[in-house]
This record gives C-alpha cells, sequence and structure tokens, in this order.
C-alpha cells in the first residue's frame, strides 16, 4: 500500500500511467469525433499486418515473418558470432587479427547496406552437385541481418570474458585445469550470466532492424504496410503507422525491460 | 564465381553522385549527431532536476524512440508531418506542399532517436558519478544549475564518450535509411547508378566500403578524443 506523501518513484509512476491514461483518451475522443472510421479500417486490416492473411491464419507474412526473421538470423548470428568472439580472444595472432577485422568491419557497416549488398551478391540460384537450388530472399534476408548482429554477439562474448576477473584464471591455472577446462569450467559459467542481458538488448535490435527487410521484398510489415496504404486516404495512414510502431514498441519493450532487469542483477558479482 | 566490372566509375556522371551523395550523407549525419547530443543534454538536465513529470515525460520519450525502428519513424515523420498540417500551398501551381523536404525530415526523426540514445547514456553517465563529487559540490556552495554546468556534466561527459561514439556511430549508419524516403544521400545515388548500369553486385560492394572506412575514421576519430580525455580511474583511461 503506497504511504502519503509518494515517493519518487511511485509519483513518476502514478504520472506515467495518467500520460497512458491521457493518451487513450485523447485516442477515444479522436475516436468519437470522426477518427472511428479510420480505426475501423485499420481493425478491418490489422490481422493483414500481423500474419500477411486476411483471414488470420495460416502465417504468411507480416508481423509474424519479422519475428520468424529476427528468429532465423539470431540463431545465424549466434553460431557466427561465437565463432568470431573466441577467435578474437584466441592467442594466435593469426586467428585473432583477422577476427577483429572481420567484426570491425561488420560493425561499422550500416545494416541496410549490408543488406543490400548480401541481397546482391548471393546469386539467385546455386548449383550444388549438379542441382540448381534457388535461394529465396528470406535467406538472403537472414544472411544479411545475421551479420551484423554477429559481429555484436561476438563483441558481446569478448566483453564477457575479459570483464571475469584475471584472479580466476590464475587461482584455475594453479590448480593444474587445462586451458580448454578453464574455459568450460571457470571463466564461461561466470560470463554466460554477464552475456545474457547483452544478448537480450542484440535481440531487440535485431527485431527493430529486421523492418530493413521490407528492401528484400519478402512480405514483412512494412511491405505489407505500403501495400495497404495504397489504398487508404492520405489521413489513415497516420492511423496505420501508429499501429506499425505499436506493434514493434509491444514486442521489443518487455524485452528491454527484462535485459534491463537482468542486467541490474548481475551488476553487483564482481570476482 | 563473381567477376566484377569497374569500368562504370570512370564516368565522371557516377564520380560526382557519389561525392554529393557522400556529402549529404556527412551532412546528415553530424547535423543530426549535433542536434541529438543537445536533445541528449537537456534530457539529461530534465532528468537530474528531479521533477517527476518531467521525469516521467522524458523517460516515455527515450523508451517510444529506442523501441521503434528508425526506418519506420522516418516514413513516419516523412508521411504524416504534411497530412498533420505543414504544408504550404504553392503559388504558382496553387497545389498543396509539404513544408518539410524529405531532408528536414530525415534530420528530425534522426536527431530525436539520437537523442533518446543520447539521454540514455548520458543519464548512466550522470548515475555513475560518485556520491561523494556531488556532495563536495554540494558543501562547498554550488547551487543546482551550477552544480550540473561545472561539475557533474564535464565528469560524465568524459565517462560516457564511448557510449556517444557508438551512438554517432549509429547515427551515421542510421543515415542509409533515410534513402528509403528519397533523402538523395550516398544509398539513394548507389540505386541511382545501378539501375543505370545494372552492376548492382559492384555499386553495393562500393558503397559498402565508403560507409565503412567513413564509419572507421569517425570512430578512430573518436577514440582519439577519449583518449585525450580519458579519465584516470574510469574505463580504458590509465
Amino acid at each position: 500500500m503506497p504511504t502519503f506523501p509518494l515517493t519518487y518513484a511511485e509519483k513518476k509512476r502514478v504520472i506515467q500511467f495518467a500520460i497512458v491514461l491521457a493518451v487513450l483518451l485523447w485516442i477515444a475522443i479522436d475516436a468519437a469525433t470522426g477518427g472511428a472510421q479510420n480505426w475501423s479500417r485499420v481493425w478491418l486490416r490489422l490481422p493483414i499486418l500481423l500474419t500477411g492473411q486476411a483471414s488470420g491464419w495460416p502465417l504468411e507474412g507480416g508481423f509474424s515473418l519479422n519475428i520468424l526473421l529476427g528468429l532465423c538470423a539470431m540463431a545465424l548470428a549466434a553460431v557466427l558470432g561465437t565463432f568470431l568472439g573466441f577467435g578474437m580472444l584466441s592467442k594466435r595472432k593469426f586467428i585473432r587479427v583477422p577476427s577483429f577485422l572481420v567484426m570491425n568491419f561488420l560493425r561499422n557497416s550500416p545494416w541496410l547496406v549490408l543488406l543490400f549488398a548480401m541481397l546482391y551478391i548471393i546469386p539467385f540460384r546455386v548449383n550444388v552437385f549438379g542441382v540448381s537450388i534457388a535461394i529465396p530472399a528470406f535467406v538472403k534476408a537472414v544472411i544479411g541481418l545475421a551479420l551484423p548482429t554477429s559481429a555484436n554477439f561476438a563483441e558481446i562474448i569478448r566483453g564477457a570474458v575479459q570483464s571475469i576477473h584475471s584472479g580466476q584464471w590464475e587461482a584455475a591455472r594453479s590448480l593444474g585445469y587445462m586451458p580448454m577446462a578453464i574455459y568450460w569450467r571457470v571463466i564461461l559459467p561466470q560470463a554466460l550470466r554477464r552475456m545474457i542481458p547483452g544478448w537480450m538488448n542484440l535481440y531487440a535490435l535485431l527485431m527493430i532492424a529486421t523492418s530493413l527487410a521490407t528492401v528484400t521484398g519478402i512480405q514483412d510489415v512494412i511491405t505489407t504496410l505500403n501495400t495497404l496504404l495504397a489504398m487508404e486516404n492520405e489521413r489513415v495512414i497516420v492511423y496505420f503507422y501508429i499501429t506499425a510502431l505499436f506493434l514493434f514498441f509491444a514486442y521489443c519493450y518487455p524485452i528491454a525491460v527484462l535485459a534491463r532487469r537482468l542486467e541490474q542483477s548481475v551488476k553487483g558479482d564482481t570476482l | 564465381m563473381l567477376t566484377l566490372d569497374y569500368s562504370w566509375l570512370a564516368d565522371p556522371v557516377y564520380q560526382h553522385w557519389l561525392l554529393r551523395g557522400t556529402l549529404t550523407t556527412l551532412e546528415l549525419a553530424f547535423a543530426s549527431s549535433g542536434i541529438a547530443i543537445v536533445i541528449g543534454l537537456f534530457g539529461a538536465l530534465a532528468l537530474t532536476l528531479r521533477i517527476a513529470w518531467l521525469d516521467a515525460f522524458v523517460e516515455l520519450f527515450v523508451e517510444i524512440f529506442r523501441n521503434t525502428p528508425p526506418l519506420l519513424q522516418m516514413l513516419f515523420f516523412y508521411f504524416t508531418l504534411s497530412t498533420i498540417g505543414l504544408s504550404v500551398t504553392d503559388p504558382r501551381t496553387g497545389l498543396s506542399m509539404p513544408l518539410l523536404s524529405a531532408f528536414s525530415c530525415a534530420l528530425i526523426s534522426l536527431s530525436l532517436f539520437g537523442g533518446a540514445l543520447c539521454i540514455e547514456a548520458f543519464r548512466s553517465g550522470l548515475e555513475s558519478l560518485p556520491r561523494a563529487v556531488t556532495e563536495a559540490a554540494r558543501s562547498l556552495g554550488y547551487t543546482r544549475w551550477e552544480r550540473f554546468r561545472r561539475i557533474e556534466m564535464p565528469i560524465a561527459s568524459r565517462i560516457c564518450l564511448p557510449a556517444l561514439t557508438n551512438i554517432m556511430t549509429n547515427q551515421f549508419k542510421t543515415t542509409s535509411q533515410a534513402s528509403v524516403i528519397t533523402v538523395p544521400e550516398l544509398m539513394y545515388y548507389a540505386g541511382q547508378i545501378y539501375n543505370d548500369t545494372f552492376r548492382t553486385a559492384e555499386v553495393m560492394i562500393l558503397v559498402l566500403f565508403i560507409y565503412v572506412t567513413l564509419v572507421s575514421l569517425l570512430s578512430w576519430g573518436m577514440s582519439l578524443v577519449e583518449r585525450a580525455l580519458a579519465f584516470p580511474g574510469y574505463g580504458k583511461g590509465h
């Protein structure tokens, strides 16, 4: 039960709640004064925005495709990023230096440009043992998004491993652990706790970046949105954009909050 | 295997396009970064004042801009600012013209996006200040504003320089998305060139290298600044 006077954090929460209420009220007033028509247009098209289908099933595109794209790209980035991350931590110079170069190249290139480059560099179809396999745009989008993500993924691994106190290494070595065993049994279990919030933030960032996949021509939420908007008048466009923005916000904000909470809980343990 | 043909690069028209595109990109990146830092400073100031309603608004602003795609923000600003009423009637043709060009729409949306990130960076910088510093300033009789200007911000801005570097490079990379709303920057001209020459892979590889070089130069420059301003005992500075 909150006691009066309210604490600063409580006061802030009350005000934020009030702002959300005010926005809802504003939407209600707008709906009452003619906006309802526009909202009903959005409501009618919402299944298409979410699933790419007017009936809402099966999932063929729209926001669900963005989620699928994000998951696939994250899985690929995890594999690539792990190799890259451990490459950067390697003691051997001929592994470490190229890994750093690749990581820096991928991290310094814009996501959109990399996506475009992958779109045009990866051939339309490839021949594997005489069988020609067409590469769909979706696969290209996954690769294009996974590359910059893997560089960030690798940086998170490197940062977390290097943030482990050097005493841990020395202690493990003096106890006679083999180098691989030091990683597996001492360093990684501790580093993993610090990596997870970073990975979650990265996933949220990737999810936001999946909106760029519209340039590859796949039927993601923005492509769908643009197709739908071609049939709508100028006024309704605003409502559609707000809906699309809200979709991303509703998906990414909880992840960001959770990541921050985890980060806070990990922050305390140094050593 | 890929065979690359760069003979089109000899054409002065394409060279000119690439140059102009790069200049527009630089302009957009630096202008939006500058505005973003100013927004970040004001936001951080608003947060240190500890006024609950101001804090609530700033936090909402940050969360909305951080958790939605910048591409969608740009499209939103581009298509809705004129609908909301920011348009003028062209006296010659009598047609309604949007008041803001694509460039200014991109600038506004990028500045707000970067500003949200900057507020967050400055806030975490201010939070990492040792309490003793602010307490010492208070006991020396500094007013709230003087404390922010002379004690807290100079230290915090140096602590959060790495984060600021990240934001600036990110800002630079995000400018490529302005091509979607037809801002004539590097990415836009790249599209023009490969529409002309059909050399898509070659153009994209070249543009990728231009971006990587520029962003690498920027982060290298910022790392020099970081080193010069490094704060003993914090971060990498020793």
